[in-house]
């Protein structure tokens, strides 16, 4: 299946694009999902990121669906 | 849900746009105290150079979700009059102003409570990131002290 991933801040100066379309194997999880992208994006590694699915911070144990809005998002700086 | 309320401004928030929220509130006259919270960016120095701006992004979408959840959090807690965020977005220069929470209520004890809980939530949980630009152009990513 297809996922669409953004990429914000920090990350998508990383990744050197703001967004992308990954295929990945049906029923990929996030842990999964996470380790294909700190394989292909070496910085991305040794960062401290959250993920959020559809708008909402996400725990590694979900199993995602092309449906989702998958946002790969740096620490908050805001204010 | 309420409606969503327009939060992010491109650029600073200017002076003027402060004191006009003020003045449009002189006719809510239940209010006995306004707090408010004002956002400046920093001339950090960070070895050898100094900040000069700091430019802001969001994922927008999440981050207004977030706002309207942060909003109806702290109508639910306090018992406030009314409350405005405004947030910076894209290039705040040092000593401008890059976030403007203002909190309304009767009595001021509630105002000051209501008004930490704001600023501390907005924070923490809204996604926004600020690229701090050195004189030179070069740059770092900035990282919210919890």
């Amino acid at each position: 299946m297809e996922l669409k991933i953004l990429y914000f801040g920090m990350i998508a100066e990383i990744t050197q694009k703001k967004e992308e379309i990954l295929s990945v194997q049906e029923k990929c999880s996030l842990i999964e999902l996470k380790n294909i992208l700190k394989n292909e994006y070496q910085g991305l590694g040794s960062l401290s990121f959250k993920v959020a699915i559809d708008r909402k911070i996400s725990t590694d144990s979900i199993l995602l669906d092309s449906t989702n809005e998958i946002a790969l998002l740096p620490p908050f700086s805001g204010g | 849900m309420k409606k969503s309320k327009k939060v992010f401004i491109e650029g600073p928030i200017p002076p003027s746009f402060i004191a006009n929220s003020i003045e449009k509130h002189q006719t809510k006259t239940t209010i006995g105290a306004h707090d408010i919270f004002l956002g400046q960016v920093r001339a950090d120095k960070i070895e050898d150079k100094v900040v000069q701006a700091i430019e802001y992004s969001s994922y927008i979408e999440m981050a207004q979700d977030k706002f309207d959840e942060i909003r109806e959090t702290t109508f639910d807690k306090f018992e406030i009059t009314c409350m405005h965020i405004y947030h910076s977005l894209g290039i705040v220069k040092a000593g401008e102003i890059c976030l403007f929470v203002f909190v309304s209520s009767p009595h001021r004890k509630v105002a000051f409570r209501a008004i930490e809980f704001l600023v501390e939530k907005i924070k923490s949980e809204v996604p926004v990131f600020g690229k701090e630009i050195f004189e030179d152009q070069s740059h770092i990513w900035k990282v919210n002290q919890l």
